[in-house]
């Protein structure tokens, strides 16, 4: 582990710590929720550790219960992870220089929250070792946050009054991640396009209202780009 | 339900959500994408969040409400976000908001 490593996972920590209260209600949202769905204790942690997705484990869960074709789940799962190939693609080049195993061990890690948090400074920093612990810090801590929690609904499933509304939180977190990105006005136009859309579409079977929304305020803020070049151009 | 039929579907919901993730990351250097659809990916983290966002904030019981109590907690929210830089501030605003109209106002 190098000093530059070290550095990166405090400063990545430390700039992680306060969204990742938005991940308590929500990992413990889905330990209760998979309960309800007919799991045992076992079979939800089970999931819990090998899929390691909220919104797919969420979104697939009345899938499962309700009988559906593998197939069918599987389908709903890549769907709401389709977001996850853009994250992908987008961050890609802050492992460059890093072996394989640790770079496997960064996709299986990825989240939203870590994602939109460390992906600006991610991409400026020249130095391998310090964008690796400042991924890897926030990213280990999701991890931990996500089982520990989990584990606390899985277990207390019952116990926590729903009134409370806790599940709240987790739009709270989304939001903080997504104010500081409207900073210029093609990205509030696809931010408002795909939102929109995604209200608007969210009839569509399988959550494919989602995708649509996000291809949808993609293809808006690209076109909002072009327009504004345009005009200074003139 | 049987058992080994749902480990397998873990198993398959786990390459769905491992597989995107890992897909430009693990290829590394070799896969790039073409440049002009690079800079239109830039737009989809804010489009993917508003997705997920707005209906939450907007849709209550299938239907579009645009009074509710959630979306006058998520306007809580904007508002200290946009005037404090501390990070909690924005979870007590939204919360206390959102419980207060739902316990206090029955919203």
């Amino acid at each position: 582990m190098t000093d530059s490593f070290r550095r990166g996972a405090a400063e990545g920590f430390r700039a992680f710590l306060p969204l990742s209260l938005g991940l308590i209600p929500w990992a413990l949202v889905t330990g209760v929720a998979m309960r309800s769905a007919g799991f045992s204790a076992v079979e939800s942690m089970g999931m819990n550790l090998i899929v390691f997705a909220g919104t797919a484990q969420l979104g697939t869960l009345p899938l499962i219960a309700a009988g559906a074709p593998l197939w069918l789940i599987v389908l709903t799962a890549l769907a709401l992870n389709l977001r996850f190939v853009i994250f992908s693609a987008a961050i890609a080049p802050a492992f460059a220089g890093i072996a394989w195993p640790k770079r496997m061990l960064a996709g299986h890690l990825l989240t939203d929250g870590v994602f939109g948090v460390c992906i600006d400074r991610l991409l400026k920093s020249d130095d391998p070792h310090w964008r690796l612990g400042y991924y890897l810090a926030p990213s280990a801590w999701t991890w931990l946050l996500w089982q520990a929690f989990g584990l606390a609904g899985v277990l207390g499933a019952g116990a926590i009054p729903r009134e409370w509304s806790l599940e709240f939180m987790a739009t709270i977190a989304l939001m903080l991640l997504l104010i500081p990105m409207a900073k210029s006005r093609p990205v509030w136009v696809a931010a408002l396009a795909g939102g929109l859309a995604a209200v608007a579409l969210r009839g569509l079977p399988l959550k494919l209202g989602l995708v649509a929304g996000i291809a949808i305020g993609i293809a808006a803020g690209f076109v909002a780009e072009g327009v504004q070049f345009r005009r200074r151009e003139r | 339900m049987d058992s080994a039929w749902l480990w397998l579907t873990f198993v398959l919901i786990g390459l769905a959500s491992t597989g995107p993730r890992a897909s430009f990351i693990l290829p590394g250097q070799r896969v790039r994408l073409p440049g002009r659809l690079q800079r239109a990916l830039r737009y989809a983290p804010a489009a993917a969040l508003a997705a997920l966002v707005m209906p939450e904030l907007l849709v209550e019981g299938g239907t579009v409400q645009p009074f509710n109590a959630r979306l006058a907690a998520g306007l809580a929210v904007v508002a200290v976000t946009l005037r404090w830089r501390n990070p909690w501030l924005p979870f007590i605003a939204g919360m206390g908001v959102l419980l207060l109209l739902r316990k206090g106002f029955g919203l």
